[in-house]
């Protein structure tokens, strides 16, 4: 698929520029996630598609993760923690079909643009994920229980973050949105589509490569665990 | 990058000739090797998913380990412990992986892979 101008300036460019304030504010793993990742039988192999700063990669250390990101900053973070990374994207993964017991894509499938894309992320997941292996998929919702509310599902979602540390004086703030003067905050806008019930669900069985196990809602997410079939 | 996730990795260029996208070749290869801790269990586990005739073939062309074409029947800790070695203990610090289908070159720089394409190449 060809790349998409959104999801290069509001998705790929953003993540590079916040990488190291994400990455500072990503440390705690999600309950749903750490459970899964716990369950695995011992000496899997697995991926981790979109993995951030890596906060999933150490969770169990009898199985072994990959983990990949599109954005290379985040990647470099991901390595100096020792973990086993490479940078690549979920619309064309480097893997051989079927390779993998396991795939985690956590809070990834949201920041594609549309439905076509969003399946065909999913398609890749699946492909290379063994017959019988399961992925998990997390992705935002558009019903929030928390202070953020929408009314549309496709958005733009503000990452703030203090200037004088991650933006010190004579920096480029390229990209940035503009604030008022005297702000403290530098801002970048990040793309969303947020899903709404059941979407998730009918994107992975649309696929018509796995079958859902268990789906549900944790934290402002859906999320959905599936077995390849 | 552990050679274990060389065994993984295939080339995914659209057009790319799927008889001939597997496995990447290394070139101009630094090596390092790292300390991961052993568990025979593990190892155990993972060997039957691992594309053993890739690792093999890899292991000899990097002069890492010579590990025998045919799995044993009978796998000793001597034997576990060598894959363990060219597996999780190896790791490809700077190289070229090159496709022998469509010449495509994906660079290791810092360990890293980086396994984009260009925007013609999807």
């Amino acid at each position: 698929m060809q790349p998409n101008h959104l999801e290069t300036t509001h998705v790929h460019e953003v993540y590079n520029l916040i990488a190291d304030h994400f990455s500072a504010t990503r440390y705690k793993p999600w309950p749903v996630v750490d459970s899964f990742l716990r369950e695995l039988e011992k000496g899997s192999l697995g991926a981790d598609v979109g993995c951030g700063n890596g906060k999933y990669l150490g969770v169990n250390k009898e199985v072994f993760t990959v983990g990949s990101d599109r954005s290379d900053k985040l990647i470099e973070i991901v390595q100096k923690r020792g973990f086993e990374a490479m940078v690549c994207d979920n619309l064309s993964l480097p893997y051989r079909d079927a390779c993998f017991d396991f795939v985690i894509s956590i809070a990834v499938i949201h920041h594609m643009s549309s439905p076509e894309r969003r399946l065909e992320a999913l398609k890749e997941l699946l492909r290379i994920t063994r017959t019988g292996g399961r992925i998990l998929v997390f992705v935002w919702a558009f019903e929030q229980e928390g202070k953020r509310k929408y009314q549309e599902q496709d958005v733009f979602v503000p990452w703030k973050m203090p200037k004088k540390i991650y933006c010190p004086e004579g920096q480029p703030t390229k990209g940035s949105t503009p604030t008022e003067e005297g702000s403290q905050d530098i801002v970048y806008q990040r793309y969303y589509h947020l899903f709404v019930k059941g979407e998730l669900d009918e994107l992975i069985t649309r696929t018509g490569m796995a079958t859902i196990e268990t789906s549900g809602y944790d934290r402002d997410n859906w999320y959905c665990v599936a077995r390849k079939t | 990058m552990r050679l274990i996730t060389h065994n993984m990795l295939q080339c995914h260029a659209k057009g790319c000739d799927p008889s001939q996208s597997y496995p990447l070749e290394l070139k101009e290869v630094q090596l390092e090797s790292l300390d991961a801790e052993y568990s025979e269990d593990f190892i155990r586990r993972l060997i039957p998913k691992l594309d053993w005739n890739v690792l093999v073939h890899t292991a000899f062309a990097l002069g890492v380990a010579e590990l025998p074409k045919e799995l044993p029947d009978v796998q000793d800790e001597a034997f576990l412990r060598k894959v363990h070695q060219v597996a999780l203990e190896t790791r490809v610090k700077e190289a070229q992986m090159v496709c022998n289908g469509c010449g495509h070159v994906y660079p290791i720089k810092d360990g890293v892979p980086n396994m984009l394409l260009q925007d013609n190449e999807v």
